[in-house]
């Protein structure tokens, strides 16, 4: 199993739990369930899933997935890190009111550095 | 789970439908994605794909023409939030243009078809005789 799609999959699923818990569409989906949400076939799917199994991140009783604390802390942390760049606002889309956009020049180059850090 | 998407609804809609219906959503309010499943069914998508939903706000997300954040909840875990971005606004209105442009098309199908058909009637015609 090559360990950067291990990686690159434990994102995906970890994050798409979360967000199927959080939006109470599924608590504890079945390996059917989360390869119709992913769009991963079924059998890809299990073998990942034994592998965070053992790593801690999901349980698993009956058939029924649900993260475990460390995976929901995953992947509640790598959904926001994955949007982060882009879920900043970027310089321009500042609210009408924005002090520094609709100031001075400079003031403007202010708003862009903050953009920037926030 | 429900898996039925929008193109197995008897209506058939209009290939990737469901981004510009996003957007649309979005301009209205931003919103839950379980607000917009269910916001989606006017429009068609009347037996929700969670899955597909969640594929395409991330999809939307990555390209900038939605954003998202953490939003609290007293009862459960913290959900994300969806809103429209200035990229997004303009992708719709590129959506809107193009479908005025399907509708045009379509309008003028049904108009040479209705001269030989009544549209909307229950029956289907019996063929022609040859």
């Amino acid at each position: 199993m090559d360990e950067l799609e291990v990686l690159r999959i434990r994102d995906e699923v970890l994050q798409a739990m979360y967000w199927m818990r959080a939006e109470g569409i599924a608590e504890t989906p079945t390996s059917d369930e989360l390869s119709r949400f992913l769009a991963i076939t079924p059998v890809t799917l299990a073998t990942y899933l034994d592998r965070y199994i053992e790593d801690g991140l999901l349980e698993c009783a009956g058939g029924f997935y649900k993260l475990s604390p460390s995976g929901e802390e995953s992947g509640k942390r790598t959904f926001a890190d994955e949007m982060a760049d882009m879920t900043k606002s970027p310089h321009g889309e500042c609210a009408a009111d924005c002090q520094f956009c609709q100031g001075s020049p400079e003031a403007a180059a202010d708003c862009m550095s903050s953009c920037a850090r926030s | 789970m429900a898996a039925i998407t929008a193109e197995s609804a008897p209506g058939v809609l209009p290939k990737n439908f469901l981004r510009p219906c996003l957007l649309l959503l979005l301009r209205e309010q931003p919103a839950h994605g379980y607000e917009l499943l269910e916001r989606l069914r006017p429009l068609g998508f009347e037996r929700s794909d969670p899955g597909r939903l969640y594929r395409a706000l991330r999809a939307l997300e990555a390209e900038g023409l939605v954003r998202s954040a953490w939003e609290s909840s007293d009862n459960g875990p913290d959900r994300r939030i969806y809103e429209l971005t200035k990229a997004g606004n303009l992708a719709l209105y590129d959506a809107a243009q193009s479908l005025v442009t399907t509708h045009t098309i379509l309008d003028v199908f049904l108009s040479r078809y209705s001269e030989f058909v009544a549209i909307g009637q229950e029956r289907r015609p019996a063929p022609e005789p040859r």
